[in-house]
């Protein structure tokens, strides 16, 4: 019996795979354990060659997980497509279809070559069981519950919603073929033992990915307005908004761009509503001016950005952790902008209210800093208590504010009270020219600086958000792991591999990326001699940031590499080790 | 929206809408005449000031905000017709004029240009066309004349103009009209006139530029020039000859109303309305939000 | 057609004396606020001497204007006025484009001299068409008024014309900086 297991199959768009996939996904979630799917494809729009994997524990999964488990190849040249997303190692179990003929000579010359190789005639079993190769992949979903215990009941199920709607004879000609696959398995058993144990507890969990969760938290933060303009893989936030929102009295404008889908979004705000607007880098670049105009008309607006792999269009469908320096300093002038990055499907919905609370109560531009991993990997999500929420509004004016009402008055926090047209006694210039408290235009520098000041002197208690930060493990250990966004989530697992080796390390998982929470790093950093920052570009942008703000330990080092593929944990692992074993000095 | 709609009605004076701040444009700019113009066609349909958002992009022009009591918002150069647009559907009730230059509408924001008509939202935009930048001292424009010797073409410009009155009205606008400060009288009902049409209303307003405008597009010249529509027997709501008659911008200058839809569509804010209103039995309890993710 | 220089759009042949007096009392209105917007659009753009003649000017129009108030209001008390402000945009109020920046007293003083003969023809005008009795009287007035006016300016220009500090030879635009970009 296991506790985790990690499997994986590629095949044709054409085989469904993705969509076996996500039947496998919601066949375990229902049973109460924790899973994640992550899926990839070929650059064609329709099909191409597509693969998807699913990891299913009995404990929390934090990451997609290293070397597969299990892995189907319904075909050879599809499979080999895959070669990073599909990992296989020699405790592999590699399924194929038999009448492909045994693993290819290219697989083979990959090394890691699996001991365990069974083919199966899927094709074939499929035309006698249910009369047609169409379901191919439940025979395939068959085969995995036969194996390895993924339950049986629990993908019945998955297949009666997927087909009881789509007319007669479907279901049970998908059922004859789930169930040829599982008959198949019982009289072929395997040498591996990898059988899923059974889910500690069976409590109902969420499945949803994060653009889900940020498009349900913005309404759940009470935003209003979103405007946007589609691009991967933000999109789907835009796409469910639009359903949505209406029904809240809100509304989505598909701009002709991403200038003015930030533009309308920052016009909603100062006409009063709570909005927002989502992109990826690309489209980042295009809304640099007006989130500068956000930042000096001083107005709430939530930016988030599914960043992908960069420059340009880059690889429009795959993850990396690139747009950190845009986010923080794509700016015009002296501009200080909250941005905050979610670690997993589940935390984005955290992630997002705070955005929007930041934005509201400091009146400024917040980012949000998903990537395509988060944004799009389908996650099991504990139930998430919404009670505990507190959201937050703009500061209104007083009556005695709206007396000769200065817009920008200078407070001891730094936040004036703001008003919003329609509102009698607060008629304002708005303006991305420098104003004095009035908001009337000025050239002078003595009033652009006072203006500066307050600009930034209203974000200073972010140094001390505390909770916006993860800290496990001993205060006083010497090794550090330090990792952000979505491969925080291996860097989580590498932590507890190495904690239960006995290693002294501690983990530093920030929410808030910018501004640099200098306190919080620094009590995290007093212990610390030696350890990585983990994230997924080629420059290590997190760690470049913190060395240009923080004197670092020396043993302090980014580990780090181009996007695409996300980190596994046992490389991770063995980097912390290797450091941990060259020792301290 | 806690905007109750009142009407100072005749109530409302031209000074109800001027602010205490002096424009800056230098003396003679044309866009003082504009700016008179629209305090008096303010005061005729006489909504409230902080019933009123003005949206502005960046030009001398830009600066118009500023000089009223409206809410304003000087944003950034090309981008006031989105913001508009955003300002407008967070609030339908309050009345939304857009404004700019020739180079902030139809250079850097002309892309928006084309949105703005076929998305049809209840707002008037007031270009004041100066067939040159003025804020940053006398380069070509979109709309300059070809062959124009500006200090980024010195030789000549060697591109056509583009024009205002035949893009928008090709692009569907319902309302499309020009006039002049030499022409206080006219160009008021025309600012009042594109404030009332239910729909996206465009104003071509030559506005000359005494600083770096040349000599046959100064006031004078206009007064000399001027073509009323009216005069010419032109029907507001022949589409076709407005479009014949829009061909002549930049030769000719006419005045007056060239298209007047004379059925306006609904409306994109209208619409908007309509859709959330509809929708509204359908919302679920905050709380409940997260439950169509919830698997049983 | 109307034969004015400038069409308030008033059929004079019907025009009382009452709307007579409003006509006027508009035409100085529309006058002082415009001298007022210009000067202060000289005074911002540093050109002071020129501004704070149209001040001056200002003062005038507004003398007159409340002369002509007292008249109509004892006359005709507190009706509503029959003329709108855009009727009379320009009969006497100078045009925005006369102004330049450095403009010198000399060229604002041209600038009122322009107004006030503008103002004197669309008055004889009237007069001639007007057959309103007291209406005729109040025109013929006002003629004389305007022609008041305008002898003021001239003097004034003469006396310019003689002033060893007067203008400089030249254009002023000649002796300024070159304007600055935003
Ligand atoms: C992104 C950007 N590019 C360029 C500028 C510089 N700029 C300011 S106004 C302007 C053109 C002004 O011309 P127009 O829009 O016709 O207005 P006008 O001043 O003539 O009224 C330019 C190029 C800017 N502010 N922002
Ligand atoms: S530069 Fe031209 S457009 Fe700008 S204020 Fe001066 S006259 Fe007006
Ligand atoms: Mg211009």
């Amino acid at each position: 019996m296991v506790v985790d297991l990690v499997l994986g199959m590629a095949g044709s768009g054409g085989d469904g795979v993705v969509s076996a996939g996500e039947s496998l996904l919601a066949a375990v979630s229902s049973h109460g354990y924790h899973a994640m799917m992550t899926k990839s494809f070929g650059p064609q729009i329709r099909g191409g060659e597509s693969s998807c994997r699913v990891r299913v524990g009995t404990v929390p999964v934090h990451n997609p997980g290293g070397a597969l488990d299990a892995a189907v190849a319904l075909n050879w040249e599809d499979f080999l497509k895959f070669g990073a997303e599909l990992e296989l190692a020699p405790t592999t179990v590699l399924i194929h279809e038999a009448k492909a003929g045994p693993p290819p000579e290219a697989l083979v010359r990959r090394g890691a070559m699996p001991t365990e190789v069974v083919a199966v005639p899927i094709t074939e079993l499929t035309n006698q069981s249910a009369g047609t190769e169409k379901a191919k992949t439940s025979v395939v979903l068959g085969l995995l519950c036969g194996w390895f215990g993924v339950p049986e009941d629990g993908v019945r199920r998955g297949l009666e919603k997927k087909f009881a709607k789509k007319g007669e004879g479907l279901l049970e000609t998908n059922e004859r073929a789930l169930k040829a696959g599982i008959e198949h398995a019982l009289a072929n058993p395997l040498r591996s033992t990898k059988r899923l144990a059974p889910p500690p507890t069976h409590s109902p969990k969420l499945l949803c990915d994060g653009n889900d969760l940020c498009a349900t938290a913005a309404l759940f933060a009470g935003c209003k307005f979103f405007g946007g303009y589609p691009i991967t893989p933000s999109t789907e936030v835009m796409q469910t908004l639009a359903k949505e929102i209406w029904k809240y009295g809100g509304t989505v404008l598909q701009a002709e761009d991403e200038i003015a889908g930030i533009g309308a979004a920052l016009g909603a705000s100062f006409a009063g509503l709570k909005s927002m607007t989502a992109t990826s880098g690309p489209g980042m670049a295009l809304k640099t001016e007006i989130m500068g105009l956000a930042s000096i008309a001083e107005l709430p607006l939530v930016i988030l950005d599914v960043q992908r792999g960069g420059p340009a269009t880059g690889l429009p469908t795959k993850s990396e952790q690139a747009d950190l320096f845009q986010a923080a300093f794509s700016a015009h002038g002296d501009v200080l902008r909250p941005v905050l990055a979610p670690i997993s499907v589940g935390d984005t919905f955290r992630v997002t209210v705070e955005a929007f609370n930041l934005a509201e109560h400091y009146q400024t531009p917040v980012i949000i800093l998903s990537d395509q991993e988060v944004a799009q990997r389908k996650e099991t999500v504990e139930p998430i208590d919404t009670s505990r929420f507190t959201i937050e509004e703009r500061l209104a004016p007083s009556a005695s504010d709206l007396v000769d009402y200065r817009r920008f008055r200078h407070t001891e926090s730094g936040v004036s009270p703001i008003s919003h047209p329609g509102l009698a006694g607060g008629s304002y210039l708005g303006a991305g020219i420098e104003h004095n408290e009035k908001g009337d235009p000025t050239a002078s520098g003595a009033e652009h600086a006072r203006m500066n000041e307050k600009r930034f002197k209203k974000l200073e208690p972010l140094q001390h958000r505390r909770d916006l930060f993860d800290v496990l493990g001993p205060s006083d250990a010497p090794f550090a792991l330090i990792s952000w966004g979505s491969s925080a989530g291996v860097a989580r697992e590498a932590f507890e591999l190495a904690r239960a080796k006995g290693l002294a390390v501690k983990l530093l998982i920030p929410r808030l990326l910018y501004p640099i929470a200098v306190p919080v790093y620094r009590e995290f950093l007093a212990s610390v001699e030696a350890g990585l920052v983990v994230e997924l570009s080629h420059q290590g942008q997190l760690h470049k940031i913190l060395r240009m703000q923080l004197d670092l330990p020396a043993g302090l080092r980014s580990f780090c590499h181009s996007g695409a593929t996300p980190f596994r944990p046992d490389q991770v692992l063995a980097e912390l080790e290797a450091l941990a074993a060259v020792g301290v000095k | 929206m806690d905007t109750a709609t009142t009407t100072c009605g005749a109530t409302a004076t031209p000074k109800d809408y001027s602010s205490a701040l002096k424009p800056i444009w230098c003396p003679g700019c044309g866009d003082y005449g504009v700016l008179q113009a629209l305090y008096r066609a303010l005061a005729a349909i006489g909504r409230p000031p902080h019933e009123i958002a003005f949206i502005s992009g960046i030009g001398c022009s830009s600066r118009i905000p500023g000089y009223t009591t409206a809410y304003g918002f000087n944003s950034v150069h090309g981008r006031a017709l989105p913001i508009a647009q955003g300002v407008k559907l967070a609030n339908p009730d309050l009345q939304v004029i857009v404004a700019g230059g020739d180079g902030d509408g139809f250079s850097i924001g002309g892309g928006h240009v084309a949105h703005a008509v076929r998305r049809n939202l209840d707002l008037t935009y007031l270009v004041m066309d100066n067939q040159v930048y003025g804020l940053t001292k006398g380069q070509l424009s979109p709309t300059s004349p070809k062959g124009l010797a500006t200090v980024t073409s010195p030789l000549g410009s060697l591109e056509e103009p583009i024009n205002p009155l035949l893009y928008t009205l090709a692009y569907g606008a319902g309302f499309v009209a020009q006039g002049t400060p030499a022409e206080m009288p006219g160009l008021t009902a025309l600012i009042e006139q594109a404030i009332r049409y239910p729909g996206f209303a465009f104003v071509n307003i030559q506005s000359p530029c005494v600083t770096f405008g040349q000599e046959e597009q100064q006031m004078r010249a206009h007064k000399a020039h001027l073509r009323p529509l009216a005069s010419l027997g032109h029907d507001p709501s022949d589409q076709l000859r407005a479009l014949d008659l829009a061909r002549s911008y930049g030769k000719e200058l006419h005045t007056g109303v060239l298209y007047r839809n004379p059925n306006p569509p609904p409306t994109y804010d209208a619409l908007v309305r309509e859709r959330q209103r509809a929708l509204a039995p359908e919302a679920k309890d905050r709380s409940r939000l997260l439950d169509v993710f919830l698997q049983k | 057609m109307n034969s004015l220089p400038c069409s308030p759009g008033v059929d004079f042949k019907k025009l009382s004396l009452m709307e007579a007096l409003d006509l006027a009392v508009t035409v100085e209105e529309e006058a002082r606020d415009r001298y007022v917007e210009l000067a202060d659009a000289l005074s911002i753009a540093h050109t002071p001497e020129a501004s704070e003649f149209f001040r001056k000017m200002a003062r005038m129009e507004e003398k007159h204007r409340v002369a002509l108030l007292t008249k109509r209001r004892a006359s005709f008390g507190d009706r509503p006025s029959t003329v709108g402000r855009l009727q009379i945009f320009d009969i006497e109020a100078p045009d925005y484009d006369t102004v330049r920046v450095f403009m010198t007293v000399r060229q604002a003083l041209e600038v009122a001299l322009q107004s006030e003969r503008k103002a004197r023809a669309f008055f004889k005008a009237a007069l001639a068409e007007t057959t309103d009795l007291e209406a005729r009287f109040l025109f013929a007035e006002l003629v004389a008024e305007e022609s008041d006016h305008e002898a003021y300016v001239l003097a004034e220009l003469a006396r310019q014309a003689t002033d060893p500090w007067g203008d400089p030879p030249g254009d002023p635009a000649d002796y300024s900086d070159e304007p600055v970009s935003q």
